[in-house]
Parts: C-alpha cells; structure tokens; sequence
C-alpha cells in the first residue's frame, strides 16, 4: 500500500505551502526574514551588559567624588571583598540559572569555616582529636557536599519551592552554629585555625598575601604603557575587523603603511621611555599619535573595502535641531562651569549649596548636549557617509569641548589629569572612527572568518589590557617608594576568584552541564521529556554552591583565624542581588556566571567608596537598594531590547 | 499490507483506578506509513500516545515492535527503542539557542580523558544541516528557539527526532496552535518523515488535517476505538462524521443551517 497515496493526493494546504518552501531552498544563502546582526549587536544583548556598564558608572562616582578611591590600595581592598562575595555569586548565579534558590549559602560559609577549625582544635568537649588540615579539609568538603546534596534532595523530593526548603536549612545551620560554638567553646566565637600542625602550608594556598611595597620593579611603568598601549591598538583592530567589509584582494600598500606605523608608534613609546623633557615628550607623543593613526589607516586600507557611495552631506531638520540644541547645551555647560566659583566646598551630595548646583548643573547639561548630539549621530548612521562622517565629528568636538571645560576649570589634577586624558582620548576616538567609516565600507553581511579573527584580537587586547593593570597593581617603583605610598596588599582569594569564574564560564558555555542548567532552569518538564535528568542536575547545582561555600569558609578561617558563629548570615541575599544585578533571571533559564562576579564587584564598590569619601558607612544600604532597583528595570529593559532585536 | 509492521498494538487498555482511560484498542503502524489517531478531547488520545512514549504502562493488551513483545517503563526506555514523542508543548527550552535545543541530552561530546566538554562546532554544524533538510535555512543555530515561528519549532522537534535514530515518530497535536499555512508546513514535514522511512504517528482532531496526509485512521471515542481503517476504507466525511459520533453533529448542522437560513 503505497501507491495511491503518495505526495500526489496530498491536500491543496500542503500544495500551497511548498511554494513558500521554494523560495527559502532557492535562496538558501540569504534569507530575507534574518537581519545581519553585527557582533556588537550581539554582544550588546548578552545578560552581563548592563553589569559592565554599571560597573564603569560606580567606579566613576566614586572615583569622582572621594580623594583616594581608584588608589591601588583601595582597589585591593574592594576586590578582596569582592573575592569571597564573587565566589559565591557565581556558584548562586548557576543555581539561579537551574531555576533555585538557596538561602542557606551565606550561613553555610560560616558554618564551613567553623567546621574546619571545630576539626582541628585540640581541647574542648570534642576530645582532642585535633586534626591536621590535610585531614580536616577533606572531611568538610564531605559535609558541605552533604547539606548540598540534602538541600537538592529534598527540593527535587518534595516538589516544593526551594525558597522554602533552604529557609529550613538556613534556620538549621544557624541554629547549629551558636549552639555548637556555645557548647563547646562557651562562646560565640571560635578561633585558632593555626593550632592546625600543618597550618603554614594551607595558608599559602588559601590566605597567601601579596604586599605590594616590597616588590619593586623599575621597568614596571615601561611595562604597564606598552602593555596597555598595545592592549589598545589591538583593540581597535579587533573592532575594525568586525565592522568593515574585508576586501577580495588584500592591498600590500596597505600593511607597509601598517608596519611603518606601528614602528612610529613603538619609536615613540620607547623614546618616551628614555628621556625626559617637556618638549621632547610632547615630540614623541605626537610621533606616537600619527603612528596610531597611520598604522590604522594602513590596516585598513590593507584589509577592508573602500567605501564608494559616499553620499551628500543632507541633514533633516529634527538631526538639526537635535545637533543644534546639543551644542548650545554644551556650551552653556562649559559657561557654567566656569562662571560659578568651584572653589567652595566639596560636599557634592548636597544639592543646595554652590557647588552642588553648578556640578549638577554642568552634568546635566553636558549629559543632555552629548545624549542629543549621539541621537542625532545614531540617526545619521542610516542617512549617508558623508552625512554620518560630519556629524559624528561634530559628536568628537563635543567631546573634545566638555575635555578642554575639564581641563581649564578643574583645580583638582586627579580631574586635570585623568579626567581631561580620557574624555580627550575619547574625542581623539571618535573623530578617528569618524574619519574610517567614512574611507571604508562597513558590514553588512556575516563573515566567519573576520568574526573569528575579530573575536580573538578582542580577547588578546583585552588580556594585555589586564596584565598591563596587573602589574600596575602588583609591584611599585622607587620613586613611588620614596614618595611614600601608602602600603596595599592583596591575597590569593582574587586568584581563586578569578580562577572559579572563568572555569565556571567555561562549564556553562561549553559542557554538558552547563548546557542542562540552562535547561532545567528555562523549561524543566521539556529538559526531562528529552532526557535531561533534571533532578540530578538540580541537586548537582545545590552542591556546587554549598561547595563553594565550603572554600569561602575556608578562605575566611585562614584569614581572620577566628570566625563568628554569625559569620555570613544574611550575606545570601547579597550574592542573590549580585546575581540579579549581573543580568540572571530571577526565575532561571537566563544568566551568566561572568555577570555574577560582576555584580559581586558592583556590591563590594560602595563599602570602601563610602569610606573612603568620609561619609557615614550607613549610607550603604542605601546604595546597595538602589543598585539593585536600577539593575532590575534596567536589565528588564536591556533584555526588551534584546528580544526587540531577534524578533 | 504483506510485510511484517513496525509496531503493532493488539487490545491495549488503561485503567486509572475505576476510571477507564482507554479499552480495546488494536492498530498497526508500518515504517514509510502515517497512522493517524483522531479523537475528540476525552477519546483517549493522550493515553494512547502516554502508553507508547513510555510515560504510562498499558493495563491490558500487548505491544508489539518488530514482531517482539516490548514493555517501556520510562521515556528513555521508549527513546532507546526508536520511539521518539513530540510533545504538544514540543519540549523546547525557548530561551535556549537552536542547537542546543537540538542536542538537549544527547550533546555530542569531545574532550582529553575524563574532562568532557561539547564538541560545538560539530554540533551546530549538524544541527544546520538537518534544519536544512527539513528545508529550513536557520542562519544562525545561536538564535533562541523562542523567536522561531510554530511552524519553524516543530520542525527542529521533528528534525531531531529523526537524527537521532527515531524509527516511530510521534506527533501530539502537532497543528492544534498553528494558523493554516504553518499547518501546512508541519503537514509537509510529516510527508516527508514518511518518504524518509520513518513510521509516524499523529495525533489530531482535525480530519481535514489527517485525511490528505495519513494512510491509516484509527478513531478513538470516549476511550473506545471505533475502528482502524485504511484510507481506502474510508472518505474525510465519513472520518470526520465518525469522529464526533455521528449523527449527533448533523442534527447539529441541521440546526445551524436552518436558524443560519432564517436570519
């Protein structure tokens, strides 16, 4: 039986529908339906965006409004903070992500840390025993996977929302905390992790510390420019091969102009390096910058499509005024700015004196004639290149005149300096970006291959930019010795930190695992209907955070030596905000552990900040409600935009 | 029908407690064959399908694969058989990407020793090709199944069911949420399982969807069968009058025309 009925009955829906199938085997190399989505795009829509930019925005208020926060020791210290509250806002985020919740993780740090020191004391009640670490530290390994696991167990056993069932194991680890620490020791406190015989070698690899004024390095400023310098151009030529359209033929002319301008740029960093002087400095930087500016013209004219439709200058009539406007705001800004005495106090929070009015003046000024001026440069992107080339280098000179205000009203040289550097820098930027899209076509298709090329050079700029930094942190020169800078020390935890959450990155994207977190937190029925076990999934999640509970409280009783029997309690909501401010959803199936360590970061910012701007440490609170508030609109609408662009 | 059936059910019944679920019901399926199980809400069709995708057991009767007794006690045990279900909820994570959705729990897997991680070139690779076969060019495998249209959904549950070695493809209302056109395209895609070889089951309530497409009807009433009949046995209108009992629908359609007649 298969003759009658074959295709050739089948009924007039069917008919009519193949012809639309037609057309897409037709086609099968564009489909009309999928817009190109560039790869900023891309990025653009991943959960951890608005982590970053929040990130830059309170590093910069507090670097902006305190004499010593953005110091190397105060970095230290908002990063050490950051470690253990990292660790475990990336073990959350994963829960999170598998779609629970555990309440009892911040209890559980501490309840670890006590364990292990319960482990290795040698008097009270429990007889002496008096492990070594070696021993102690395995055997609370298994406790921790044991509450992870019972946690898991019972969720997955009951059916029950995990909010609850891990509220029961918060009150119960709590409750275990003092009545053990009060039973034993007598007090609520108990210490002496180093009576452990083979403490010093466990210390190394927990609580090693890092004192940065006893590790002198003279070529370390040498070290730190090239780095970042280089970190920075490669940078650039990531983003120009993923934005412009690679030729057919690659042009030679073009990578002799490269070479000959990374060569001005290399000849001038070094010289810069060798000789002092104000007019020879200022000879080398610009030797510097026509070799940047050369090596990329020389990239691009080697690798990329000169543009050929370059269009008339055309403006329409809302870009004129929104460019208009824009200016005039600037402007103003800058009249403000330097008519209004800056020279009063400093108390920028008060918005009723002097100087309050003119910051917030000048801000919202500023920030309105460059928001304007950057909607008018977006709209122009879609008119013509010559229409986008002039507009976006009126955006540059807006730039460029909130940088000179800076500059020439600041009596401050962290703004003087710093500030003026990187909005120049940023002016300088765009107009070079202006200059390039308008000499070279930009993309409008997908391609594998510079995407791939594009990516690498992204995460290779980026990673010098890091060891650039990193040596900055690490070691200190002579002269800064001598100038007397405060000591900062740092202590393996950021290692450790750092260590988990790229593993932890790698384990989401790329393993099995990971790819089942996703499932059971997004749709648990559909994961287990195509035989994910969801279960077992869950309760491995439960037991990766409660063993990453286990090494903070192991990183907490090798520091202080001693541990509260409150230690952590009520730390779990702050790894959850952490988790939600890095762009996890609160109910699963969408996050990132990088966003989690972000967040984590974000959190342990304000403590020193506040601290360091001399206000009352209270204030705290504060921040930490209204980051968690901006970071839930904000990523809700992040996320809008992102479905806004796939659909 | 001269060669042996892929699957053959002889007299399954199912009882949840005293309630009869299902009584009676004997078909066959045959590889290069649509089987179409129709039923309005309340035959039994969601038992009928649970029973063979290895959610529920049968209380009574026999299942037969090749020609061999078989018993499935999980889902997994159905799925290891070559019974894949696609679900009415089509068991998709929607904020998960196109491949993964695919590989969901078979994730082919490349790695050093014991360290095993998701060979994900080979993945979206895969997952493009058999897209394409199903005639859907998916650009980007990144893309998140939730921003695929009904039709383009089924389709990768369909897809995937096939790649992974399914030899009996279950279809659980596969057109119930979908407008007329994409109707059409889940229609086509089942036409071609079939020309692949692969038996298909499907599951509908709709005989205009069943009739052009199936070959074998099996009528499911309030949990009894109303017989199993080859598409030479039986036309769309008598399918359909079967389906909904009969007489009952054209006194309905008597008395709709008649007040349609006098308004």
């Amino acid at each position: 039986m298969s003759e009658q009925d074959t295709p050739t009955d089948t009924p007039s829906v069917v008919a009519t529908t193949s012809t639309v199938d037609a057309s897409n085997s037709l086609a099968p190399a564009a489909d009309e339906r999928l817009l190109y989505r560039s790869i900023f795009q891309r990025l653009f829509i991943r959960p951890e965006v608005g982590a970053i930019i929040g990130i830059v925005g309170i590093w910069s208020f507090f670097w902006a409004v305190s004499e010593t926060f953005g110091t190397v020791g105060q970095t230290f210290g908002w990063l050490d903070t950051a470690s253990t509250v990292g660790i475990m806002a990336v073990a959350v985020s994963m829960l999170m992500i598998g779609g629970e919740f555990d309440l009892s993780s911040g209890a559980m740090t501490g309840a670890m840390g006590m364990l292990i020191i319960y482990l290795v004391k040698e008097t009270g009640e429990l007889g002496g025993r008096g492990f070594p670490l070696v021993i102690a530290i395995p055997l609370s390994l298994l406790v921790a996977l044991g509450i992870g696991y019972l946690n898991g167990f019972v969720v997955e056993r009951t059916g029950q929302p995990s909010f609850i069932i891990t509220l029961g194991t918060f009150f119960a680890l709590i409750g275990l905390k003092l009545g053990l620490a009060k039973r034993f020791v007598g007090q609520i406190q108990i210490g002496r992790t180093d009576e452990a015989a083979d403490f010093d070698f466990f210390r190394l690899i927990f609580a090693a510390e890092w004192e940065r004024n006893t590790h002198e390095l003279e070529v370390r400023d040498a070290l730190y420019i090239g780095f970042i310098v280089a970190g920075f151009a490669i940078l650039t030529l990531a983003i120009s091969e993923l934005w412009f359209q690679r030729r057919e033929e690659m042009q030679p002319v073009g990578l002799v102009m490269f070479l000959v301008g990374v060569g001005l740029g290399v000849g001038g960093l070094l010289g810069l390096h060798a000789t002092d002087g104000t007019a020879a400095n200022a000879a080398l930087v610009a030797v510097m910058a026509i070799g940047g500016f050369l090596g990329l013209f020389g990239w691009a004219t080697w690798r990329y499509e000169p543009s050929v439709d370059r269009g008339a200058l055309s403006l329409d009539s809302l870009m004129r005024r929104r460019l208009g406007v824009g200016l005039t705001a600037i402007v103003l800004s800058s009249i403000v700015a330097i008519a209004i005495d800056s020279s009063s106090t400093n108390q920028i929070f008060f918005p009723f004196t002097t100087q309050g009015v003119r910051v917030i003046l000048v801000l919202v000024l500023a920030g309105t004639g460059i928001g304007l001026i950057a909607m008018a440069s977006q709209a122009a992107l879609s008119v013509n290149a010559a229409t986008k080339f002039v507009v976006t280098s009126v955006f540059a000179l807006a730039i460029g005149i909130v940088a000179l205000t800076v500059f020439v009203d600041s009596s401050d040289t962290k703004f003087r300096g710093s500030l003026f550097g990187v909005v120049l820098a940023a002016a300088v930027m765009v107009l070079v970006w202006a200059v390039t899209t308008f000499r070279f076509e930009e993309r409008r298709t997908g391609s594998a291959r510079a995407d791939h090329l594009g990516v690498r050079l992204l995460a290779l700029g980026s990673m010098l930019l890091f060891v650039g930094l990193a040596f900055r942190m690490l070691f200190i020169t002579a002269e800064e010795l001598a100038a007397g800078v405060p000591p900062a020390k740092t202590s393996v935890r950021l290692l450790w930190f750092i260590l988990f959450t790229i593993v932890m990155m790698w384990v989401l994207a790329r393993t099995r695992f990971g790819s089942w977190t996703f499932a059971v937190g997004g749709n648990k029925e559909a994961a287990r209907q195509v035989g994910v076990p969801a279960a077992r999934t869950k309760t491995q999640l439960f037991m990766l955070v409660s063993v990453a509970a286990w090494f903070v409280g192991l990183l907490v009783a090798f520091r202080i030596n001693s541990i509260q029997a409150n230690n952590g309690d009520g730390q779990e909501f702050i790894f959850i905000i952490a988790a939600v401010v890095g762009g996890t959803l609160l109910t699963g199936g969408y996050g990132t552990a990088f966003g989690g360590a972000i967040g984590a970061c974000i959190l342990s910012i304000p403590a020193i900040g506040i601290s360091s701007a001399r206000w009352n440490t209270d204030w705290r609170f504060l921040i930490v409600g209204v980051i968690l508030l901006l970071a839930v609109v904000s990523n809700k609408f992040l996320r809008n935009k992102a479905e806004g662009i796939r659909r | 029908m001269s060669e042996t059936p892929l699957l053959e059910l002889d007299n399954i019944s199912k009882f949840y407690g005293s309630i009869t679920a299902l009584t009676g019901v004997s078909t066959q399926v045959a590889a290069g064959e649509v089987t179409c199980v129709l039923g309005d809400n309340g035959a039994g069709k969601s038992t009928f399908i649970k029973i063979l995708a290895g959610v529920h057991q049968q209380s009574e009767g026999t299942i037969r694969f090749n020609g061999e007794e078989v018993t499935f006690d999980s889902p997994r045990d159905a799925l290891d058989t070559g019974i894949a279900t696609v679900y009415q909820d089509l068991a998709m994570v929607p904020m998960m990407s196109v491949w993964r959705n695919f590989f969901l729990g078979s994730e082919p897997t490349t790695g050093i020793g014991p360290l095993k991680w998701i060979d994900t070139k080979k993945a979206k690779r895969i997952a493009k090709e058999e897209m394409a076969k199903m005639g859907i060019d998916i650009r980007d495998t990144e893309q998140s199944v939730g921003t695929l249209s009904g039709g383009e959904r089924q389709s990768v549950a369909i897809a995937r069911a096939g790649y992974f070695g399914a030899k009996i493809l279950i279809l659980d209302e596969p057109t119930s949420a979908l407008g007329v056109r994409q109707s059409g395209v889940v229609l086509k895609r089942i036409v071609e399982a079939r020309d692949q070889g692969l038996a298909v089951i499907f599951i509908t309530h709709n005989p205009r969807h069943a009739y052009p497409v199936g070959n074998r009807f099996l009528i499911l009433n309030r949990g009894r069968s109303l017989g199993s009949f080859h598409k030479s046995e039986i036309t769309v209108d008598e399918l359909t009058q079967k389906m909904s009992g009969g007489a009952e629908l054209e006194a309905l359609e008597h008395e709709l025309q008649s007040s349609g007649a006098t308004s």
